[in-house]
């Protein structure tokens, strides 16, 4: 897929320190409401906002996910490698995220919270799908494979 | 990971949240971001007044390539046209839709704070679906009173869309 056929495709300015506001939201459900408040919100935005990438995912189509990390990644200058399979299996080597790149500049540091977002929105798209993708942490990042189940 | 030029989107879905949970919800979060504003802008209203406002105003402007204008008139009031949203504008190109009260955290944090600073502010939100907005804030009761009169003939069917702080 090419970046113009996804249903988001950002242009412009890059403002890294919205993953600090991204944050400041996430923590501010985790502490008046609980995980459960920050599972539906993060649930709502893998299968609502992110409509395209998660029906074509129960469709057995990866090539937007894959196209989304590609794309946004590159947006915010990170260092990383995304191996593609022709089955639409792939693995994404992420050896520093952006995100906590930002928050560690904004003196953030709350690794799991950020990551179970991650995560969470992870298991969203592949629930019911025929993949799964399994996070390994590293050191300033992670390695996602997207992998049939 | 949500990337930050998606940030809006799911702030929407935040303040879908928070709307679900009740008026009371809502309201103590503006209050927790007007609290957290405070600390990046108060000061500057406070010591420079209008002129302040103005200077954080213009930053905004530059920073986030908002299609606006900010203009001081004679020093009795500020007004900022926000002729192109960015963030209302990302929110509406939104496959989940936007929340229906996603333009009033502006205000939601900009009159505590225009109250602090002993200022007198009146929003016209235009639209919730139009990423567009007027906001004026004045040194005078008298003049922002006069001013809130026009504002609300332009919303006779929508009055939600006007707010102010006094």
């Amino acid at each position: 897929m090419k970046p113009e056929e996804m249903r988001y495709c950002s242009t412009g300015e890059v403002h890294l320190d919205f993953h600090g506001s991204t944050y400041v939201g996430l923590k501010y459900l985790l502490d008046h409401f609980g995980m459960e408040a920050v599972d539906e919100v993060l649930t709502n935005t893998a299968e609502k906002v992110y409509k395209s990438i998660y029906e074509r995912l129960q469709r057995g189509d990866s090539s937007e996910l894959i196209c989304h990390w590609r794309y946004y990644l590159e947006r915010e200058k990170c260092d990383f490698t995304l191996t593609e399979n022709p089955d639409g299996t792939a693995v994404l080597e992420l050896r520093e995220c952006p995100a906590l790149r930002q928050l560690a500049k904004e003196k953030i540091d709350d690794r799991p919270l950020i990551c179970h977002a991650t995560e969470k929105m992870n298991s969203v798209w592949c629930e019911g799908s025929p993949f799964e993708i399994v996070v390994e942490h590293q050191e300033k990042g992670c390695r996602q494979t997207l992998r049939f189940k | 990971m949500i990337p930050s030029d998606h940030f809006v989107k799911f702030y929407s879905e935040v303040f879908k949240y928070l709307q679900k949970r009740g008026q009371a919800a809502v309201d103590e979060y503006y209050s927790t971001i007007a609290e957290h504003q405070k600390t990046h802008c108060l000061k500057l209203f406070q010591e420079k007044g209008l002129t302040g406002m103005k200077e954080y105003w213009d930053h905004i402007i530059f920073e986030e390539n908002c299609d606006a204008d900010a203009i001081l008139e004679d020093g009795k009031s500020y007004t900022f046209y926000m002729h192109g949203c960015p963030s209302l504008g990302k929110v509406l190109d939104n496959d989940a839709g936007v929340c229906d009260i996603y333009c009033m955290h502006c205000p939601g944090w900009v009159l505590p704070v225009m109250s602090a600073a002993g200022y007198y502010c009146v929003y016209d939100l235009v639209r919730k679906d139009i990423p567009r907005c007027i906001l004026k804030a004045f040194k005078h009761l008298e003049d922002a009173q006069k001013y809130l009169e026009v504002v609300k003939k332009r919303h006779l069917n929508d009055p939600e869309m006007v707010v102010c702080n006094f």
